[in-house]
């Protein structure tokens, strides 16, 4: 017996089913409870001497687990492919008109074509190759004339048609590379720079999102569906843990300063794959050849890692998997596993006999893409800086910013971190016109990272150019470097600003009265002879003992009797040393 | 006659006669009674939005209508409404055109009797000599009867490998299949995509020609409807002189495929056809002898092709966003089984079933070379024996890809002439009685003479000719003629000098 169902409905689901699709899996992580220990253990040890020892155990952990993963990294070779999908910066799906906005409600943004209704016909919107396209170039890929689009059969609720149209036999890029360097965390074996290349970039659809609630109950929200992704594959030449988590890490951030993705993989924009194998390094080449790669050894496939971490640990996990494997005499089966972040070890979800038979077949309903030199030339041309040539500006003659504090620039809030403090230097620079200080750029970093950073941890709030608008950071960075006022004081005015204060700097200082007024010698003297009253024990140690650390207690008690915002610490130690050790 | 003197008929002839033609039929009275007497006023007042104002066309239960529900005879569509109407549906509508229901159908297209339908067999207004029914054809029979039943003034049917020309045939009526790409996809329930086509039932080749001029335009919403571009690329290359002359001021030469002439032709068909030939010698036009020699791979490159695309399409019903539902927990209860087994388990029929797994295996990993791209190879050849037998060049192949090695050797001629199916009507007691159930291999034979033009997307036709016999009643075949891709007109003028005829 039947039971029809009324028309376009959207329902949830009764089943107990688990997700064996094969790609696209939304982890919904179980948080384990957390149970708060009451009990007390008889032998109490000192708080103190607790914490000291397991600080203790656990680098020594540390250091053993380094010494064991470095000696069978010289005994076996390890070697890793990744394949990322990347939801595409696109205002339309990939066969609809539909939106992707991903925050409206549920199952709001989709097309007859998006729910595979009887009758409907995919509608390519051109639109979304310009953001493949350009991270196409970013990848240095040769861009294919003629490309075709394919359909990838498997059942899963969360893919209406019942298959999922990518690019499997013509995509519409190949032969790319992708280069890695020390800065972006690279084993320490791999040297100074690494080069993965690319082995294909296709153009697919995203699939519906799918929320369980076991025992019986699934949700569907369709507006993900038909979402445009890219599917970046590398060669298998990665040889490291570190180093693929570097290259997914690298990979999203080129996708997203060629403008081709927005969200990265936090927000669950990016998802990886990731393919390992492993083989002795003084055995003869293994049996297996994977893209043109010979002499490998069977490899498995990781679906759906999540997070840089969960690829590095994952494949840490798989590789000791199978060496265990092979070192006990066993034999690695070609099968797809998968990974729980904490975990320690990865999971079988279905072997070589369950391996799913995708059936592709050329979609008959939809024509070749075919992409014109002119397009390709004319991105080309316009395509953003790349996150290798931010660097070398950054660290260059133009900032000279430390490459610690480079990275993190390019790399926070999409880039716009970067925007922002190229403001704050562009207005500084005419500001410091008059001054001759070549630090100037490397000082606003700081305070754009660390000090303006620091506040919105503090107060856990996310990037926001306008919260502390880049004219009024600029201005509190020349007043200090100026010296018309100190640290503490520019400290201070950043604070309020942040908390709102939207008069200019200028006007602030002058009327919070903040603008150092410096105290005359006599001032100075007054106030360290003060100071050293409070404590003639310590004056003398610091004169016979020469115990010079102990200057900055007075100093201390000199900024704390002054008024405020006026002391300066160099000069009050200036008085200071003068008193005492009689330094001219 | 009115246009509403003519639709009560037909609406008392869908209520009346017991045929199964439709699925849904118009209600005895309803809105539509108003819209027909519009057009009658129209009618009167010299301004018909066109030549079927008011006019009563049934529409193949697999395009998509909002006001009737579209069930494709599945029971996993068993009650669906479509929310939306098909391109050529509104195209109808706007030239004044009044939906007369939704016709009988092998499932989702699949067949070629009209037998595989949830709602039960069609039967044929005809009956053989013994008094037996007798299939109507499929897999549009149920258009093709209403057509031949007067339920309805035209109809529209889909022909994916035959679907419109076979009910045709079997009928005794004109069922025309245009030219793959000039007639809109959009909310056709797709069975194979790149073979289904829309086709024209009706009772005389110029009211296939009119429904075709009106549903005859491009649509952006199907991605392989022709562009406005190569639309005027071909009418410009049909008027080049050589082709412009044909008929008009030369006669034709007209081919025999010599690969059509197999045993199974029953003496009835074969007979009608030469006397088909005999005439067209007669009003002057030559006959010429053709060769395609890939007709003989054809049948089995479709049955491996359209089944293919099949297993792909239908994987969408699943009865989550619509469609029937099976009841209780849908699934083997096994942690990997599937949300749906039991829903497209008891919801298509078996001969759906058997083309999904058939689909399935040959675009399976190990089959796919030696099954479905080996079917995309004959499917090509197929392409090139047209070719390489036409005058006409392929208005959109690739200049280079024209002057095969073989052409020198053929015969140039400007359209194909055929029977439409090698044999009379089949007794339906053949497919519905289970003990009989004849193997569908049978079946499938059918199809043999219209899976070729169907591969390579040319314009075919079938019309009814009859024949005196000598001793029984006269019988009726279906010829069929199959033009150049773009040839629709030619086709179709040439299905005129043949409709009708009582030859002896």
């Amino acid at each position: 017996m039947l039971r029809p169902l009324a028309r376009g409905a959207v329902r949830s689901l009764c089943s107990q089913c688990r997700r064996i699709a094969p790609i696209h899996h939304d982890n919904h992580p179980r948080i384990p409870l957390r149970h708060l220990q009451t009990s007390t253990s008889p032998d109490r040890v000192p708080l103190r001497k607790q914490l000291k020892q397991d600080a203790k155990a656990l680098k020594a952990q540390k250091r053993q687990r380094k010494e064991s993963e470095e000696a069978s990294r010289q005994e076996w070779e390890l070697t890793v492919g990744v394949e990322i999908h990347a939801q595409l910066d696109t205002a339309a799906k990939l066969f609809s008109r539909a939106p992707t906005s991903s925050t409206d409600a549920p199952n709001s943004n989709v097309a007859l074509f998006d729910l595979a209704f009887p009758g409907s016909q995919p509608e390519f919107q051109a639109a979304t190759l310009l953001p493949a396209l350009r991270a196409a170039i970013a990848l240095h890929c040769q861009i294919q004339p003629v490309s075709r689009f394919d359909r990838k059969h498997y059942f899963y609720q969360d893919q209406p048609a019942g298959y999922q149209i990518t690019q499997y036999y013509e995509p519409f890029a190949r032969h790319g590379y992708v280069d890695l360097f020390d800065y972006d965390g690279i084993a320490p074996e791999d040297g100074d720079r690494v080069r993965v290349d690319i082995k294909q970039v296709q153009l697919e659809q995203d699939t519906a999102k799918s929320q369980e609630y076991p025992p019986s109950t699934q949700l569907l929200d369709f507006n993900r569906v038909s979402h445009p992704l890219i599917e970046v594959i590398s060669m298998p030449q990665i040889h490291s843990p570190a180093t693929a988590a570097a290259c997914v890490r690298k990979l999203q951030s080129i996708l997203q300063a060629c403008g081709a993705v927005t969200t990265g993989m936090e927000l669950g924009g990016l998802r990886v794959d990731v393919n390992v194998s492993v083989r002795r390094r003084d055995e003869a080449p293994g049996q297996h050849a994977y893209d043109g790669i010979e002499g490998l050894g069977q490899r498995t496939e990781i679906k759906n890692l999540s997070s840089f971490k969960a690829v590095e640990d994952a494949i840490v996990a798989e590789k000791n998997r199978q060496i265990a494997l092979l070192e006990s005499g066993g034999v690695v089966e070609g099968e797809t596993r998968g990974w729980t972040i904490g975990s320690t070890e990865t999971r079988k979800l279905r072997g070589k006999e369950g391996a799913v038979d995708y059936r592709y077949m050329p979609d008959p309903d939809i024509p070749p893409l075919i992409i014109g030199e002119d397009l390709i030339a004319h991105l080309e041309q316009a395509l953003p800086s790349s996150p290798d040539a931010l660097v070398a500006m950054l660290v260059g003659p133009e900032y000279g910013l430390p490459i610690e504090d480079a990275k993190p620039l390019i790399e926070l809030d999409d880039g716009a971190r970067l925007e922002y403090y190229q403001d704050v230097v562009d207005i500084l620079r005419p500001l410091q016109a008059d001054q001759d200080d070549k630090k100037v750029a490397r000082v606003a970093g700081n305070w754009v990272l660390h000090e303006l950073g620091g506040l919105l941890t503090k107060t856990d709030r996310a990037w926001d150019a306008a919260i502390v608008p880049a004219q009024a950071l600029a201005h509190i960075v020349d007043q200090l470097q100026r010296k018309r006022i100190t640290g503490p004081t520019a400290k201070q005015v950043l604070a309020a600003v942040f908390d709102g204060d939207r008069r200019p700097v200028p006007q602030l200082l002058e009327e919070d009265n903040l603008l150092l007024r410096p105290l005359s010698r006599e001032e100075y003297v007054a106030l360290a002879q003060a100071a050293l009253a409070l404590n003639p024990g310590m004056v003398e140690q610091i004169r016979t003992k020469n115990q010079l650390g102990k200057l900055g207690w007075f100093v201390g008690q000199m900024m704390r009797a002054g008024e405020k915002g006026r002391v300066e610490a160099p000069k009050a130690e200036e008085i200071l040393r003068e008193l005492i050790l009689d330094e001219p | 006659m009115s246009l509403r003197r003519e639709a009560e008929r037909c609406v008392a002839n869908q209520h009346s006669l017991r045929l199964n033609a439709f699925v849904t039929p118009l209600p005895r009275a309803g809105q539509w009674l108003d819209r027909v007497k519009e057009a009658d006023r129209r009618r009167e007042q010299g301004n018909p939005r066109s030549f079927i104002d008011g006019r009563l066309i049934s529409i193949k239960d697999n395009i998509c209508t909002r006001d009737l529900p579209t069930t494709c005879a599945s029971e996993i569509l068993d009650k669906f409404s479509s929310p939306f109407n098909a391109t050529v549906v509104e195209q109808l509508e706007a030239a004044g055109a009044v939906i007369a229901g939704k016709t009988n159908l092998d499932e989702f297209g699949m067949g070629s009797h009209s037998v595989h339908s949830r709602f039960g067999p069609v039967k044929n207004v005809r009956q053989n000599g013994d008094g037996q029914d007798v299939s109507a054809g499929g897999s549009s029979g149920g258009s093709a009867v209403a057509v031949a039943a007067d339920q309805c003034y035209a109809a529209l049917g889909t022909d994916t490998g035959g679907s419109v020309r076979l009910p045709a045939a079997y009928t005794g009526t004109v069922g025309f299949k245009p030219s793959y790409g000039l007639i809109s996809r959009w909310g056709v329930v797709t069975y194979a995509n790149s073979l289904d086509t829309v086709g024209v039932l009706g009772r005389k080749v110029s009211t296939a020609r009119h429904v075709f001029g009106l549903v005859n335009q491009h649509d952006a919403r199907d991605p392989t409807s022709l562009s406005p571009f190569s639309r005027s690329r071909i009418m410009s290359h049909l008027q080049t002189p050589r082709l412009a002359s044909r008929l008009s001021s030369t006669p034709l030469r007209i081919g025999v495929p010599v690969e059509y002439n197999i045993s199974e032709l029953t003496p009835s068909v074969r007979r009608a056809w030469l006397l088909s030939l005999a005439h067209l010698q007669d009003q002057g036009h030559t006959i010429h002898p053709v060769s395609l020699p890939a007709t003989k791979h054809a049948l089995s490159a479709y049955y491996v092709l359209a089944p293919a695309e099949a297993s792909s399409n239908l994987s969408k019903y699943d009865g989550v966003r619509y469609g029937t539902r099976a009841d209780g927990p849908d699934s083997d209860s096994q942690p990997e089984g599937y949300l749906y087994a039991n829903t497209r388990g008891s919801g298509f029929g078996s001969e759906v079933k058997r083309r999904i797994l058939l689909g399935t295996f040959s675009l399976s990993a190990d089959a796919i070379d030696n099954y479905f791209i080996q079917a995309q190879r004959v499917r090509r050849l197929v392409q090139q024996d047209f070719n390489a037998v036409f005058i006409a060049k392929h208005p959109l192949a690739a200049a280079d890809a024209q002057d095969t090695g073989r052409r020198a050797q053929q015969a140039d001629v400007d359209v194909l002439v055929c029977p439409t199916a090698p044999s009379a009507p089949p007794r339906l007691s053949d497919f519905t009685r289970p003990a009989a159930e004849s193997s569908p291999l049978d079946a499938y034979v059918n199809d043999v003479f219209t899976v070729p033009a169907s591969l390579a997307g040319l314009p075919a036709i079938s019309v009814p000719v009859t024949v005196d016999g000598s001793s029984q009643d006269p019988d009726v075949a279906g010829i069929q003629v199959v033009g150049q891709y773009g040839d629709d007109d030619l086709v179709m003028s040439v299905g005129e000098l043949l409709e009708g005829r009582r030859l002896e």
